[in-house]
Protein backbone atom coordinates (compact mmCIF):
# COMPACT_ATOMS: atom_id res chain seq x y z
CA UNK A 1 0.00 0.00 0.00
CA UNK A 2 1.05 3.65 -0.92
CA UNK A 3 1.86 5.16 2.45
CA UNK A 4 -0.42 8.75 2.82
CA UNK A 5 1.65 11.74 3.00
CA UNK A 6 -0.73 13.76 4.02
CA UNK A 7 -2.50 12.23 6.48
CA UNK A 8 -4.13 15.31 8.18
CA UNK A 9 -4.36 17.53 4.92
CA UNK A 10 -8.50 18.08 6.32
CA UNK A 11 -7.59 19.09 9.28
CA UNK A 12 -4.65 21.48 7.89
CA UNK A 13 -7.48 22.73 6.12
CA UNK A 14 -9.90 22.81 8.66
CA UNK A 15 -7.73 25.47 10.35
CA UNK A 16 -6.37 27.37 7.39
CA UNK A 17 -9.88 28.32 6.32
CA UNK A 18 -10.35 29.79 9.72
CA UNK A 19 -7.21 31.53 10.22
CA UNK A 20 -7.88 33.36 6.77
CA UNK A 21 -11.38 34.66 7.76
CA UNK A 22 -9.06 35.99 10.96
CA UNK A 23 -6.47 37.62 9.08
CA UNK A 24 -8.39 38.62 6.49
CA UNK A 25 -8.66 42.60 5.05
CA UNK A 26 -12.05 42.49 5.29
CA UNK A 27 -12.72 41.20 8.38
CA UNK A 28 -13.53 44.68 9.81
CA UNK A 29 -16.68 44.89 8.14
CA UNK A 30 -19.87 43.97 9.79
CA UNK A 31 -20.47 40.28 9.89
CA UNK A 32 -24.05 40.41 9.11
CA UNK A 33 -23.19 42.83 5.63
CA UNK A 34 -21.32 40.65 4.29
CA UNK A 35 -23.46 37.77 5.47
CA UNK A 36 -26.28 39.29 3.92
CA UNK A 37 -24.39 40.65 0.60
CA UNK A 38 -23.02 36.98 0.36
CA UNK A 39 -26.54 35.44 0.46
CA UNK A 40 -28.07 37.63 -1.17
CA UNK A 41 -25.88 37.32 -4.31
CA UNK A 42 -26.51 33.77 -3.95
CA UNK A 43 -29.92 33.85 -4.43
CA UNK A 44 -29.55 36.00 -7.48
CA UNK A 45 -26.83 33.33 -8.82
CA UNK A 46 -29.48 30.49 -8.36
CA UNK A 47 -32.49 31.94 -9.33
CA UNK A 48 -30.84 34.03 -12.92
CA UNK A 49 -29.26 30.53 -13.70
CA UNK A 50 -27.30 32.41 -16.67
CA UNK A 51 -24.01 32.12 -18.02
CA UNK A 52 -23.06 36.22 -17.84
CA UNK A 53 -24.40 36.33 -14.17
CA UNK A 54 -22.37 33.82 -13.01
CA UNK A 55 -19.14 34.54 -14.14
CA UNK A 56 -20.10 37.88 -13.66
CA UNK A 57 -20.60 37.19 -10.31
CA UNK A 58 -17.48 34.90 -10.06
CA UNK A 59 -15.31 37.76 -10.95
CA UNK A 60 -16.79 40.22 -8.22
CA UNK A 61 -16.32 37.34 -5.00
CA UNK A 62 -13.08 37.15 -6.51
CA UNK A 63 -12.03 40.20 -6.50
CA UNK A 64 -13.69 41.05 -2.83
CA UNK A 65 -11.59 38.22 -1.31
CA UNK A 66 -8.15 38.50 -3.63
CA UNK A 67 -7.98 41.95 -3.76
CA UNK A 68 -9.73 43.57 -1.36
CA UNK A 69 -9.60 40.34 0.90
CA UNK A 70 -5.76 40.02 0.95
CA UNK A 71 -5.75 36.59 -0.19
CA UNK A 72 -3.00 35.27 -2.15
CA UNK A 73 -4.42 34.14 -5.41
CA UNK A 74 -2.46 31.03 -5.17
CA UNK A 75 -4.13 29.63 -1.87
CA UNK A 76 -7.78 30.93 -3.20
CA UNK A 77 -7.32 28.43 -6.13
CA UNK A 78 -5.92 26.26 -4.68
CA UNK A 79 -8.81 25.88 -2.29
CA UNK A 80 -11.29 25.97 -5.16
CA UNK A 81 -9.90 22.97 -6.99
CA UNK A 82 -11.11 20.62 -4.85
CA UNK A 83 -14.88 21.31 -4.75
CA UNK A 84 -14.28 22.09 -8.74
CA UNK A 85 -12.99 18.43 -8.82
CA UNK A 86 -16.63 17.60 -7.37
CA UNK A 87 -18.35 19.65 -9.14
CA UNK A 88 -17.11 18.81 -12.43
CA UNK A 89 -17.29 15.40 -12.31
CA UNK A 90 -20.82 15.88 -10.64
CA UNK A 91 -21.56 17.92 -13.58
CA UNK A 92 -20.51 15.17 -16.34
CA UNK A 93 -22.87 12.78 -14.43
CA UNK A 94 -25.39 15.29 -15.08
CA UNK A 95 -24.80 15.81 -18.44
CA UNK A 96 -23.85 12.30 -19.91
CA UNK A 97 -26.42 9.72 -20.21
CA UNK A 98 -26.45 6.08 -19.54
CA UNK A 99 -28.68 3.99 -22.44
CA UNK A 100 -28.41 0.39 -23.69
CA UNK A 101 -30.48 2.62 -26.97
CA UNK A 102 -28.56 4.85 -29.42
CA UNK A 103 -29.47 8.12 -28.03
CA UNK A 104 -28.75 11.93 -28.05
CA UNK A 105 -26.36 13.60 -30.64
CA UNK A 106 -23.51 12.35 -29.16
CA UNK A 107 -22.96 9.11 -28.09
CA UNK A 108 -19.89 6.54 -27.62
CA UNK A 109 -20.82 2.65 -27.89
CA UNK A 110 -19.42 0.22 -25.19
CA UNK A 111 -19.66 -3.19 -25.20
CA UNK A 112 -23.62 -3.37 -24.29
CA UNK A 113 -24.65 0.50 -23.47
CA UNK A 114 -24.40 4.01 -24.81
CA UNK A 115 -22.61 6.92 -23.33
CA UNK A 116 -24.59 9.61 -24.91
CA UNK A 117 -24.89 13.03 -24.86
CA UNK A 118 -26.37 16.36 -26.79
CA UNK A 119 -25.33 20.07 -27.10
CA UNK A 120 -28.45 20.93 -25.34
CA UNK A 121 -27.24 18.43 -22.68
CA UNK A 122 -23.45 19.92 -22.42
CA UNK A 123 -24.44 23.48 -22.19
CA UNK A 124 -26.55 22.51 -19.81
CA UNK A 125 -23.95 21.27 -17.96
CA UNK A 126 -21.45 23.98 -18.99
CA UNK A 127 -24.12 26.87 -17.02
CA UNK A 128 -24.37 24.43 -14.10
CA UNK A 129 -20.65 24.44 -13.58
CA UNK A 130 -20.20 27.91 -13.75
CA UNK A 131 -22.93 28.10 -11.74
CA UNK A 132 -21.49 25.92 -9.12
CA UNK A 133 -18.15 27.74 -9.43
CA UNK A 134 -19.94 31.40 -8.71
CA UNK A 135 -22.17 30.09 -5.86
CA UNK A 136 -18.62 28.57 -4.17
CA UNK A 137 -17.49 31.74 -4.36
CA UNK A 138 -19.76 33.21 -2.84
CA UNK A 139 -19.54 30.99 0.00
CA UNK A 140 -15.97 31.40 0.06
CA UNK A 141 -16.07 35.13 0.28
CA UNK A 142 -18.56 34.68 3.73
CA UNK A 143 -15.79 31.57 4.91
CA UNK A 144 -12.44 33.48 4.59
CA UNK A 145 -13.67 36.65 5.70
CA UNK A 146 -15.80 36.07 8.79
CA UNK A 147 -14.79 33.71 11.36
CA UNK A 148 -17.39 31.20 13.01
CA UNK A 149 -17.85 33.18 15.94
CA UNK A 150 -18.93 36.10 14.13
CA UNK A 151 -21.69 34.27 12.03
CA UNK A 152 -22.41 32.87 15.21
CA UNK A 153 -23.40 36.22 16.39
CA UNK A 154 -25.51 37.06 13.30
CA UNK A 155 -27.55 33.86 13.55
CA UNK A 156 -28.34 35.23 17.46
CA UNK A 157 -29.34 38.76 15.90
CA UNK A 158 -31.50 36.67 13.71
CA UNK A 159 -33.34 35.45 16.63
CA UNK A 160 -32.10 31.62 16.68
CA UNK A 161 -32.64 30.23 20.09
CA UNK A 162 -30.63 30.23 22.19
CA UNK A 163 -29.98 26.45 22.39
CA UNK A 164 -29.24 26.06 18.92
CA UNK A 165 -26.17 29.01 18.99
CA UNK A 166 -25.59 27.90 22.46
CA UNK A 167 -24.33 24.27 20.74
CA UNK A 168 -22.46 25.91 17.65
CA UNK A 169 -19.88 28.11 20.04
CA UNK A 170 -19.28 25.09 22.37
CA UNK A 171 -19.19 22.56 18.68
CA UNK A 172 -16.81 25.17 16.99
CA UNK A 173 -14.62 25.14 20.23
CA UNK A 174 -14.64 21.42 20.38
CA UNK A 175 -13.89 20.57 17.08
CA UNK A 176 -10.22 22.65 17.61
CA UNK A 177 -9.67 20.51 20.77
CA UNK A 178 -10.56 17.18 19.66
CA UNK A 179 -8.86 17.68 16.10
CA UNK A 180 -5.63 18.43 18.23
CA UNK A 181 -6.16 15.04 20.22
CA UNK A 182 -6.97 13.67 17.53
CA UNK A 183 -3.54 14.29 16.10
CA UNK A 184 -1.52 13.21 18.50
CA UNK A 185 -3.37 9.69 18.70
CA UNK A 186 -2.82 9.62 14.90
CA UNK A 187 0.99 10.29 15.34
CA UNK A 188 1.43 7.78 17.88
CA UNK A 189 -0.73 5.04 16.34
CA UNK A 190 1.63 5.89 13.38
CA UNK A 191 4.67 5.42 15.50
CA UNK A 192 3.76 2.05 16.26
CA UNK A 193 3.02 0.79 12.65
CA UNK A 194 -0.86 1.22 13.15
CA UNK A 195 -1.28 2.31 10.08
CA UNK A 196 0.23 -0.35 8.26
CA UNK A 197 -2.09 -2.19 5.98
CA UNK A 198 -5.60 -1.76 5.12
CA UNK A 199 -6.84 -3.85 7.47
CA UNK A 200 -4.74 -2.45 10.72
CA UNK A 201 -5.23 0.81 9.27
CA UNK A 202 -9.07 0.92 9.53
CA UNK A 203 -8.69 -1.22 12.81
CA UNK A 204 -6.87 1.61 13.97
CA UNK A 205 -9.18 4.20 12.30
CA UNK A 206 -11.80 2.62 14.28
CA UNK A 207 -9.81 2.32 17.65
CA UNK A 208 -8.86 5.96 17.49
CA UNK A 209 -12.71 7.01 16.97
CA UNK A 210 -13.41 5.05 20.11
CA UNK A 211 -10.79 6.37 22.42
CA UNK A 212 -11.73 9.67 20.84
CA UNK A 213 -15.24 9.56 21.48
CA UNK A 214 -14.39 8.29 25.92
CA UNK A 215 -11.80 11.22 25.36
CA UNK A 216 -14.36 13.52 24.36
CA UNK A 217 -16.78 12.72 27.23
CA UNK A 218 -14.20 12.87 29.75
CA UNK A 219 -13.64 16.60 28.39
CA UNK A 220 -17.15 17.53 27.99
CA UNK A 221 -17.55 16.40 32.13
CA UNK A 222 -14.39 18.54 33.10
CA UNK A 223 -15.58 21.71 31.34
CA UNK A 224 -18.83 21.23 32.36
CA UNK A 225 -17.56 21.54 35.82
CA UNK A 226 -15.43 24.45 34.78
CA UNK A 227 -17.85 25.76 33.63
CA UNK A 228 -20.45 25.56 36.47
CA UNK A 229 -17.53 27.32 38.47
CA UNK A 230 -17.90 30.00 36.42
CA UNK A 231 -22.10 30.29 36.93
CA UNK A 232 -22.98 29.07 33.56
CA UNK A 233 -26.73 29.31 33.74
CA UNK A 234 -27.38 28.22 29.78
CA UNK A 235 -26.21 31.35 28.36
CA UNK A 236 -22.20 31.99 27.03
CA UNK A 237 -21.86 35.32 26.59
CA UNK A 238 -18.92 37.05 24.81
CA UNK A 239 -17.72 39.96 24.40
CA UNK A 240 -18.05 40.77 20.55
CA UNK A 241 -16.12 43.66 19.01
CA UNK A 242 -18.11 46.08 17.70
CA UNK A 243 -17.92 46.48 13.95
CA UNK A 244 -19.75 49.65 12.52
CA UNK A 245 -21.92 49.34 9.83
CA UNK A 246 -20.39 51.24 6.85
CA UNK A 247 -23.49 53.27 4.65
CA UNK A 248 -20.62 53.18 2.05
CA UNK A 249 -20.58 50.08 1.17
CA UNK A 250 -24.38 49.56 1.05
CA UNK A 251 -24.73 51.59 -1.43
CA UNK A 252 -21.83 49.93 -3.50
CA UNK A 253 -23.89 47.11 -2.68
CA UNK A 254 -27.25 48.14 -3.95
CA UNK A 255 -25.39 49.81 -7.19
CA UNK A 256 -23.81 46.01 -7.55
CA UNK A 257 -27.22 44.17 -7.23
CA UNK A 258 -29.24 46.92 -9.71
CA UNK A 259 -26.26 46.40 -12.25
CA UNK A 260 -26.90 42.52 -11.63
CA UNK A 261 -30.56 42.78 -12.08
CA UNK A 262 -30.22 44.56 -15.01
CA UNK A 263 -28.27 42.13 -16.61
CA UNK A 264 -30.57 39.55 -15.61
CA UNK A 265 -33.11 41.26 -17.34
CA UNK A 266 -31.21 42.25 -19.99
CA UNK A 267 -29.81 38.69 -21.44
CA UNK B 1 -11.72 2.34 -35.20
CA UNK B 2 -10.94 -1.59 -35.45
CA UNK B 3 -12.15 -3.78 -32.70
CA UNK B 4 -9.48 -3.77 -30.36
CA UNK B 5 -9.17 0.16 -30.28
CA UNK B 6 -12.07 0.51 -29.77
CA UNK B 7 -12.83 -2.12 -26.77
CA UNK B 8 -9.61 0.02 -25.58
CA UNK B 9 -11.62 3.08 -25.67
CA UNK B 10 -14.33 2.11 -23.77
CA UNK B 11 -12.45 0.41 -21.15
CA UNK B 12 -10.57 3.59 -21.03
CA UNK B 13 -14.05 5.91 -21.04
CA UNK B 14 -15.18 3.79 -17.94
CA UNK B 15 -12.13 3.80 -15.96
CA UNK B 16 -12.43 7.72 -16.54
CA UNK B 17 -15.71 7.67 -15.72
CA UNK B 18 -15.31 5.58 -12.48
CA UNK B 19 -12.85 7.92 -11.37
CA UNK B 20 -14.42 10.43 -12.06
CA UNK B 21 -17.91 10.04 -10.24
CA UNK B 22 -15.74 8.76 -7.26
CA UNK B 23 -14.74 11.85 -6.18
CA UNK B 24 -18.61 13.10 -7.09
CA UNK B 25 -20.29 10.33 -5.15
CA UNK B 26 -17.81 9.91 -2.23
CA UNK B 27 -18.16 14.01 -1.50
CA UNK B 28 -21.75 13.08 0.05
CA UNK B 29 -22.62 16.07 -0.23
CA UNK B 30 -24.90 17.84 -2.79
CA UNK B 31 -22.64 20.94 -3.15
CA UNK B 32 -23.44 24.51 -3.41
CA UNK B 33 -24.79 25.94 -6.43
CA UNK B 34 -25.91 22.64 -7.61
CA UNK B 35 -29.86 22.89 -7.02
CA UNK B 36 -32.13 25.46 -8.52
CA UNK B 37 -33.84 27.81 -5.44
CA UNK B 38 -37.20 25.37 -5.53
CA UNK B 39 -35.30 23.05 -4.29
CA UNK B 40 -33.42 24.30 -1.46
CA UNK B 41 -35.93 25.62 -0.04
CA UNK B 42 -38.21 22.24 -0.26
CA UNK B 43 -35.61 20.30 1.37
CA UNK B 44 -35.21 22.74 3.30
CA UNK B 45 -39.06 23.39 4.55
CA UNK B 46 -38.84 19.37 4.66
CA UNK B 47 -36.35 19.35 7.33
CA UNK B 48 -38.58 21.80 10.08
CA UNK B 49 -40.42 19.36 11.41
CA UNK B 50 -37.57 16.89 12.32
CA UNK B 51 -35.36 19.79 13.85
CA UNK B 52 -38.18 21.18 15.89
CA UNK B 53 -39.10 17.59 16.88
CA UNK B 54 -34.94 17.33 18.14
CA UNK B 55 -35.12 20.58 19.62
CA UNK B 56 -38.27 20.37 21.66
CA UNK B 57 -36.51 16.67 22.46
CA UNK B 58 -33.56 18.14 23.41
CA UNK B 59 -34.98 21.07 25.81
CA UNK B 60 -37.26 18.69 27.69
CA UNK B 61 -34.04 16.78 28.59
CA UNK B 62 -31.80 19.62 28.82
CA UNK B 63 -34.36 20.94 31.64
CA UNK B 64 -33.75 17.90 33.90
CA UNK B 65 -29.39 17.55 33.22
CA UNK B 66 -27.83 20.79 32.16
CA UNK B 67 -24.50 18.18 31.63
CA UNK B 68 -26.10 17.09 28.65
CA UNK B 69 -25.51 20.58 26.42
CA UNK B 70 -21.65 20.00 26.67
CA UNK B 71 -22.14 16.09 26.35
CA UNK B 72 -24.01 16.82 22.74
CA UNK B 73 -21.80 19.48 21.71
CA UNK B 74 -18.77 17.09 22.03
CA UNK B 75 -21.03 14.66 20.51
CA UNK B 76 -20.93 17.26 17.53
CA UNK B 77 -17.43 17.90 17.37
CA UNK B 78 -16.62 14.50 17.47
CA UNK B 79 -18.82 13.82 14.75
CA UNK B 80 -17.35 16.75 13.00
CA UNK B 81 -13.69 14.84 13.18
CA UNK B 82 -14.56 11.80 12.25
CA UNK B 83 -16.34 12.75 8.84
CA UNK B 84 -13.70 15.39 8.17
CA UNK B 85 -10.79 12.42 8.24
CA UNK B 86 -10.25 10.56 5.22
CA UNK B 87 -10.79 6.90 5.88
CA UNK B 88 -7.45 4.72 5.37
CA UNK B 89 -7.01 2.44 2.60
CA UNK B 90 -8.41 4.15 -0.21
CA UNK B 91 -5.25 5.06 -2.00
CA UNK B 92 -6.16 8.21 -4.28
CA UNK B 93 -9.88 8.73 -3.32
CA UNK B 94 -11.21 10.88 -0.74
CA UNK B 95 -13.63 8.67 0.93
CA UNK B 96 -14.75 9.99 4.41
CA UNK B 97 -17.59 8.56 6.86
CA UNK B 98 -20.52 10.06 7.38
CA UNK B 99 -20.63 9.13 11.28
CA UNK B 100 -24.39 9.58 11.16
CA UNK B 101 -25.09 5.91 11.81
CA UNK B 102 -22.86 6.01 15.07
CA UNK B 103 -24.61 9.50 16.19
CA UNK B 104 -28.13 7.68 15.68
CA UNK B 105 -27.15 4.29 17.60
CA UNK B 106 -25.36 6.79 20.24
CA UNK B 107 -28.05 9.38 20.70
CA UNK B 108 -31.06 8.61 18.60
CA UNK B 109 -32.49 10.48 15.64
CA UNK B 110 -33.67 13.52 17.43
CA UNK B 111 -30.28 14.71 18.45
CA UNK B 112 -28.78 13.25 15.60
CA UNK B 113 -30.99 15.84 13.76
CA UNK B 114 -29.95 18.96 15.63
CA UNK B 115 -26.24 17.99 16.05
CA UNK B 116 -25.99 16.95 12.57
CA UNK B 117 -27.77 20.56 10.91
CA UNK B 118 -25.29 22.35 13.06
CA UNK B 119 -21.86 19.99 12.00
CA UNK B 120 -23.18 20.55 8.51
CA UNK B 121 -23.24 23.82 8.31
CA UNK B 122 -19.64 24.07 9.83
CA UNK B 123 -18.32 21.30 7.30
CA UNK B 124 -19.46 24.30 4.51
CA UNK B 125 -18.28 26.96 6.30
CA UNK B 126 -15.08 25.54 7.32
CA UNK B 127 -14.41 22.82 4.60
CA UNK B 128 -16.37 24.06 2.07
CA UNK B 129 -17.99 20.72 1.77
CA UNK B 130 -21.67 21.17 0.72
CA UNK B 131 -23.15 24.52 0.98
CA UNK B 132 -25.21 27.03 2.69
CA UNK B 133 -28.20 27.13 -0.12
CA UNK B 134 -28.03 23.37 -0.44
CA UNK B 135 -27.87 22.56 3.58
CA UNK B 136 -31.95 21.67 3.54
CA UNK B 137 -31.07 19.15 0.98
CA UNK B 138 -27.80 17.81 3.08
CA UNK B 139 -29.57 17.74 6.15
CA UNK B 140 -32.28 15.74 4.87
CA UNK B 141 -30.14 12.87 3.78
CA UNK B 142 -27.43 12.74 5.99
CA UNK B 143 -28.80 14.26 9.18
CA UNK B 144 -32.33 13.18 9.00
CA UNK B 145 -33.16 10.10 6.41
CA UNK B 146 -29.93 8.16 6.87
CA UNK B 147 -29.71 8.79 11.02
CA UNK B 148 -33.20 7.17 11.22
CA UNK B 149 -32.77 4.21 9.26
CA UNK B 150 -30.09 3.37 11.26
CA UNK B 151 -31.75 3.86 14.40
CA UNK B 152 -34.79 1.65 13.33
CA UNK B 153 -32.65 -1.16 11.81
CA UNK B 154 -30.94 -1.07 15.28
CA UNK B 155 -33.54 -0.59 17.24
CA UNK B 156 -35.34 -3.89 15.48
CA UNK B 157 -32.67 -6.06 15.46
CA UNK B 158 -31.53 -5.34 18.90
CA UNK B 159 -34.74 -7.23 20.03
CA UNK B 160 -33.98 -9.92 17.73
CA UNK B 161 -31.03 -12.50 19.12
CA UNK B 162 -28.54 -11.77 15.93
CA UNK B 163 -25.39 -10.86 16.99
CA UNK B 164 -24.68 -6.97 18.81
CA UNK B 165 -21.49 -6.37 16.32
CA UNK B 166 -23.98 -7.60 13.06
CA UNK B 167 -27.08 -5.48 13.94
CA UNK B 168 -24.29 -2.40 15.02
CA UNK B 169 -22.60 -3.11 11.20
CA UNK B 170 -25.84 -3.51 9.53
CA UNK B 171 -27.56 -0.36 11.06
CA UNK B 172 -24.45 1.58 9.96
CA UNK B 173 -24.00 0.56 6.59
CA UNK B 174 -27.41 0.62 5.57
CA UNK B 175 -28.24 3.81 6.97
CA UNK B 176 -25.10 4.65 4.81
CA UNK B 177 -26.71 3.25 1.74
CA UNK B 178 -29.64 5.18 2.46
CA UNK B 179 -28.12 8.46 2.71
CA UNK B 180 -26.62 8.08 -0.80
CA UNK B 181 -30.16 6.76 -2.10
CA UNK B 182 -31.58 9.87 -0.60
CA UNK B 183 -28.62 11.79 -2.30
CA UNK B 184 -29.14 10.49 -5.35
CA UNK B 185 -32.86 11.02 -5.37
CA UNK B 186 -32.84 14.86 -4.85
CA UNK B 187 -29.95 15.39 -7.24
CA UNK B 188 -32.19 13.03 -10.01
CA UNK B 189 -35.57 15.19 -9.26
CA UNK B 190 -33.37 18.53 -9.91
CA UNK B 191 -31.56 17.50 -12.84
CA UNK B 192 -33.72 15.08 -14.53
CA UNK B 193 -31.94 13.33 -18.14
CA UNK B 194 -33.36 15.32 -21.36
CA UNK B 195 -34.12 11.59 -22.34
CA UNK B 196 -35.99 9.44 -20.04
CA UNK B 197 -36.56 12.43 -17.48
CA UNK B 198 -36.29 12.02 -13.74
CA UNK B 199 -36.08 7.94 -13.62
CA UNK B 200 -33.38 7.58 -16.06
CA UNK B 201 -31.35 10.10 -13.92
CA UNK B 202 -32.82 8.50 -10.85
CA UNK B 203 -31.11 5.04 -12.24
CA UNK B 204 -28.17 6.98 -13.75
CA UNK B 205 -27.37 8.41 -10.28
CA UNK B 206 -27.79 5.45 -8.26
CA UNK B 207 -25.78 3.24 -10.88
CA UNK B 208 -22.59 5.52 -10.01
CA UNK B 209 -23.16 5.44 -5.91
CA UNK B 210 -24.12 1.79 -5.75
CA UNK B 211 -20.01 1.31 -7.93
CA UNK B 212 -18.80 3.67 -5.33
CA UNK B 213 -20.93 3.69 -2.52
CA UNK B 214 -21.55 0.34 -1.94
CA UNK B 215 -17.75 -0.39 -0.45
CA UNK B 216 -17.34 2.61 1.24
CA UNK B 217 -20.86 1.94 3.43
CA UNK B 218 -19.22 -1.75 4.27
CA UNK B 219 -16.08 0.36 5.29
CA UNK B 220 -18.09 2.42 7.25
CA UNK B 221 -20.15 -0.26 8.62
CA UNK B 222 -17.20 -2.18 10.00
CA UNK B 223 -15.66 0.93 11.50
CA UNK B 224 -18.66 1.77 13.29
CA UNK B 225 -18.42 -1.94 14.61
CA UNK B 226 -14.72 -1.48 15.77
CA UNK B 227 -15.62 1.90 17.54
CA UNK B 228 -18.61 0.56 19.62
CA UNK B 229 -16.54 -2.74 20.26
CA UNK B 230 -13.75 -0.02 21.70
CA UNK B 231 -16.38 1.59 23.87
CA UNK B 232 -17.15 -1.64 25.16
CA UNK B 233 -14.15 -3.16 26.03
CA UNK B 234 -12.12 -0.46 27.51
CA UNK B 235 -15.04 1.87 27.81
CA UNK B 236 -18.18 0.67 30.24
CA UNK B 237 -17.14 1.87 32.99
CA UNK B 238 -15.77 5.42 32.75
CA UNK B 239 -18.88 5.99 30.38
CA UNK B 240 -21.39 4.78 33.60
CA UNK B 241 -18.95 7.38 36.04
CA UNK B 242 -19.34 10.05 33.35
CA UNK B 243 -23.12 9.03 33.51
CA UNK B 244 -23.07 8.46 30.05
CA UNK B 245 -24.71 4.68 30.56
CA UNK B 246 -26.50 4.68 33.51
CA UNK B 247 -25.34 2.04 36.26
CA UNK B 248 -27.23 -1.04 36.03
CA UNK B 249 -27.83 -0.87 32.37
CA UNK B 250 -27.23 -3.23 30.12
CA UNK B 251 -24.39 -2.88 27.77
CA UNK B 252 -26.95 -3.07 24.93
CA UNK B 253 -28.32 0.24 25.69
CA UNK B 254 -25.21 2.21 24.87
CA UNK B 255 -27.55 4.93 23.40
CA UNK B 256 -29.80 5.35 26.44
Amino acid sequence: MKPHHHPHKHSHDTFSIDQCAFQSGLSHVNPGFKAAFSIITLIFVLSADKLLISLLVFAAMYYLTVVKGGLSAHRYLSYLTIPMLFAFAAVLAVALGFSTKALGEYRIHLFFFYIYTSRAELWYGLCLLCRVFSAVSCLYFLSLSTPVNEIICVLQDCHLPTLITELMNMIYRFIFILMEVQQKMSVSARSRLGYSGTRTSLRTFGNIGANLFILSMKKANRYYDALLSRCYDGQLNFLTEEKPFDKKLLIYALLYFIALAVIWILT
Amino acid sequence: MNRRSKNFVALCSIAALTIAAAPAASAMHIMEGFLQPTYCIMWGALCIPFIVLGFMKINKTLASDRKLIVMLSMAGAFAFILSALKIPSFTGSCSHMTGTGLCAILFGPCATAIIGAIVLLFQALLLAHGGVTTLGANIFSMAIAGPIVSWLIYKALKATKIPRYITVFLAAALGDLFTYCVTAFELAIAHPAADGGFAASLTEFMGIFAVTQIPLAVVEGFITVVVVMGLESFAASDLISLGFLKKGMKKEALHE
